[in-house]
């Protein structure tokens, strides 16, 4: 069977990485780098400060990014914070991704009522403001690591079983495919073995972009007080508290956005870069 | 025109499931919260006033008669009486959707005012070293979220410069920076969509004839190529419109703006059920009805999408 994919694998040996995706991936790493090595980087307590040290600007003495209205280091405050924002973001892509990735194939695969009921769960649920639902979850369930990431993971799931099933049946058009059915391989194999692996582009894209929609969600709900619990330092929660302290402290507000910022730029610059190389191999190929 | 029809009606359909399906849920949130009962009278009540709040409202009934008793008072729009506020829930969410719609509709001008010149500019010569430098600068607003340049406008307009007010809704001038933050919700993203369309279309065979034909490049790119790139950029925006109202919320919360949005994030943090279900049922409607108009709007621009193909 995998005589019928020479193609695919050529291209992927030529694949030139632009520019985007290197620098994403370099940014990215270090990111991950910083995470693992939190305690290494920003070795103090982000819940408690020396009040006489409250409102220190950035540069200013040991303060690095300057103090809040506690005196709490931001610096430990912006790397605790981080865990927790790339936490939520993961949990909540899997469990999109997988639900997602197997109501768009399901859909595929299986024409009539099955397909109509997906479809039209999907259309409805992305005609939908997520945010206002994820407020109405949350209020009841409560705050939370897990409220969030299942709640953020199960009101997204639609956006991969849209593409999913359109890349799906496409590339079940293909011949590869049909050769598979006329041997006899059965219909979940093809699924797994052969269409699958044909979406992974395009899944690597929705993943570095789902996930920085996922961050901004989980710190939006933060910041409306919806998504971690009150007192955590999450980056919602910092850009939360900074709004009373604009006027004496606006690095309070800035050094959270600029995390935020810093890591959702990098995400679309891996998405872009990826979208970028495979639409260049799908050139290559044709 | 029977086909229209159909299609209509099973978009009907489809919109009352789901209508249905998230009253439900918003029914079984409110179980889920405990007693409903000691929600609404506070924490120093009695226990004879929680028993007459139990059976005033229903909740000493079986869980199914409840969900009965909820769904018929739904069909006449009877949400019930806010909590907070002891007026009925409906009439507090009709009273805070007309600046919600305030704030959308401006945005909307103000981000295709904003996208469509400059994806333009950026998409005729995506290569020149000028539009690289804006178009890095357009990738990097894109990841910027929506709250944060509402804070940052704050602090430049509000806090520094002095020049707009940071909150209320009274005045003209108070809408500018909620405006221009609902704004930076889509403005980045439509930008990037009407370059890449116009890029695309200006490599067009019928662009390549008129050039032949002396047309100048002005005009080749807002009468020819802009005008096909718009449909896409326009579809985007009917598509977000849901995001929109996701970025209303936040939008409402950090200006204080009387709004759908910021009357739900109260409404949440009291708990309040009644209005929270009357504010997302409005939302759903108003989001079916949005698209609803976009569908039909597209019909009448594009010639295309009228045909019965599927």
């Amino acid at each position: 069977m995998s005589g019928l994919l020479p193609r695919l694998r050529i291209a992927s040996k030529h694949r030139r990485p632009d520019i985007q995706l290197i620098i994403g991936g370099l940014a990215c790493i270090t990111i991950l780098i910083l995470t693992i090595g939190k305690d290494f980087f920003a070795p103090g307590d982000p819940l408690s400060g020396d009040i006489m040290d409250r409102f220190k600007p950035m540069f200013e003495g040991k303060y690095v990014l300057g103090t809040d209205q506690l005196g709490r280091d931001l610096w430990t405050r912006v790397f605790a914070g981080l865990p927790w924002s790339l936490g939520i973001a993961c949990v909540a892509t899997l469990i999109a991704m997988t639900v997602g990735t197997s109501a768009g194939l399901i859909a595929a695969w299986k024409p009539g009522p099955v397909r109509t009921v997906i479809n039209r769960m999907v259309d409805t649920i992305i005609a939908f403001p997520g945010l206002v639902i994820a407020i109405c979850i949350i209020a009841a369930i409560g705050r939370g690591f897990w409220p969030l990431a299942i709640t953020l993971g199960v009101l997204t799931w639609p956006f991969y079983a849209r593409v999913v099933y359109a890349e799906a049946l496409g590339l079940m058009e293909r011949n590869y495919v049909l050769a598979a059915q006329l041997y006899g391989v059965p219909s979940r194999w093809i699924l797994i073995r052969h269409v699958l692996p044909g979406l992974r582009p395009t899944l690597l894209v929705m993943l570095a972009f789902h996930f920085a929609d996922m961050l901004i969600a989980e710190s939006a709900l933060s910041f409306l007080g919806l998504g971690a619990p009150l007192q955590a330092p999450t980056w919602g929660n910092m850009l939360a508290e900074s709004r009373q302290y604009l006027f004496n402290a606006p690095w309070m507000m800035l050094v959270p956005a600029a995390a935020i910022v810093v890591v959702v730029v990098t995400l679309n610059l891996i998405g872009d870069g990826i979208a970028a190389t495979t639409r260049s191999k799908a050139r290559a190929v044709e | 025109m029977a086909s229209g029809f159909k299609k209509f009606g099973r978009r009907i359909t489809a919109f009352v499931v789901f209508l249905l399906s998230v009253v439900t849920l918003l029914f079984f949130l409110l179980q889920l919260t405990g007693d409903p009962a000691e929600v609404m009278v506070g924490d120093n009540a009695t226990p004879e006033q929680l028993e007459q709040v139990r059976q005033q409202y229903g909740f000493d009934k079986p869980l199914l008669t409840q969900y009965a008793l909820y769904l018929s008072r739904l069909a006449v729009l009877d949400f019930g009486i806010s909590f907070a506020d002891d007026q009925p829930a409906f009439g507090l969410v009709m009273e805070r959707l007309g600046p919600t719609l305030v704030l959308t509709f401006l945005s909307i001008i103000v981000t295709l005012f904003i996208s469509i010149p400059l994806g333009a500019w950026l998409g005729q010569r995506p290569d020149a070293n000028s539009r690289k430098f804006t178009g890095a600068f357009v990738f990097i607003a894109q990841g910027v979220p929506g709250f944060v340049v509402g804070l940052i406008l704050i602090q430049i307009f509000s806090v520094n410069l002095r020049w707009l007010p940071s909150f209320g809704h009274e005045h003209p001038l108070n809408w500018i920076l909620p405006t221009l933050t609902l704004a930076s919700f889509l403005a980045p993203k439509l930008t990037r969509v009407v370059a890449a369309n116009v890029t695309e279309a200006l490599r067009e065979d019928y662009i390549r004839t008129a050039r032949s034909f002396g047309t100048s490049s002005a005009s080749l790119l807002w009468r020819h190529a802009l005008p096909n790139a718009l449909l896409g950029a326009l579809a985007l925006v009917g598509a977000q419109f849901a995001f929109l109202i996701s970025g209303a919320v936040i939008t409402e919360v950090i200006f204080a703006w009387p709004g759908l949005g910021w009357l739900l994030v109260k409404a949440t943090e009291t708990l309040d059920f009644p209005v929270i279900q009357a504010a997302v049922f409005v939302i759903a409607i108003l989001v079916f009805a949005v698209n609803l108009c976009t569908d039909f709007l597209f019909g009448v621009i594009d010639p295309r999408l009228r045909g019965n193909k599927k």
